[in-house]
């Protein structure tokens, strides 16, 4: 799965203005200033490229919590950073998330070839839905806004999350490479 | 690219949930993806977090490195030259 260019011109774009708006090749920062710096402009293209969805909401409300944090997060992210700081409208019950995350169970294990006993299948799904449950704990964690979500769209957003940052990781490298390159020439 | 859920539909199909798992496993580096082919909900879900540590690890990684280059770029070079006609545009 992969985004498409657009997204990663535009992560760029803005990552390359966070740098700008935060002075990063300036004499006058720390070494651990610049890193956040670099790393906050990062988020926030990332941000800025996805547009609106929960993990991209929950991110900016993360980076937010920081005062120091706010003239570059408005900086990159303009007029977004306001509609993206709005509270959404949750629309997912949790009872009916917790019925997908069981089908998502049966799925999963019906996908395996099991030649399970009687026994072995009632312990072994209780095993089983419990380690589920204590994973899913931790993704909740790792997920931006992760928290207040569940089931299906925990699920969904995370493999929209991971594509991003993906595409974050990528751009960032390519950077790098750049600079190095363009460095060794002076 | 997301499966976007409109709040008027009320049934997640099972065809649903079963392309988003093989999109979570897809999205798993090859290594990673052997050791989850039986596809139990816990093991993709083990390696879809470990996925995102690594990721995270990586930005972070990154962030050094671009932060060291930076400190030693002057305003003139050709390098801020190609910056801001990438931001001109």
């Amino acid at each position: 799965m992969q985004v498409r260019n657009s997204f990663k011109l535009a992560l760029l774009k803005q990552m390359l203005l966070g740098f700008q708006l935060s002075a990063v090749s300036s004499n006058s920062m720390s070494v651990p200033e610049r890193k956040n710096a670099i790393k906050l402009s990062a988020d926030a293209a990332m941000v800025f490229a996805r547009g609106s969805t929960r993990w991209t909401r929950g991110l900016v409300a993360g980076l937010s919590e920081n005062s120091n944090n706010e003239d570059l997060l408005r900086g990159i992210l303009g007029k977004k950073y306001e509609r993206l700081s709005l509270p959404c409208r949750s629309s997912w019950k949790i009872p009916r998330s917790r019925k997908i995350l069981k089908r998502c169970l049966g799925l999963c294990s019906r996908r395996k070839k099991a030649t399970a006993t009687q026994h072995d299948v009632k312990s072994g799904s209780t095993l089983a839905r419990r380690l589920v449950k204590k994973r899913i704990q931790v993704l909740k964690k790792l997920l931006p806004g992760g928290e207040s979500m569940a089931g299906f769209s925990l699920l969904d957003q995370t493999l929209d999350y991971a594509v991003s940052l993906k595409a974050q990781v990528d751009i960032m490298r390519r950077l790098l490479k750049i600079s190095k390159a363009s460095n060794l020439n002076k | 690219m997301p499966i976007e859920m409109s709040s008027r539909r009320s049934r997640i199909t099972d065809e649903e949930i079963n392309e988003l798992i093989s999109k979570l496993q897809s999205l798993l580096p090859e290594s990673r993806r052997r050791s989850t082919s039986r596809a139990s909900a816990s093991k993709l879900l083990k390696e879809t977090c470990s996925y995102i540590r690594s990721l995270h690890r990586e930005v972070d990684d990154l962030s050094d490195r671009l932060s060291d280059l930076m400190s030693t770029m002057d305003s003139n070079s050709p390098q801020a030259e190609i910056i801001r006609s990438i931001l001109r545009s």
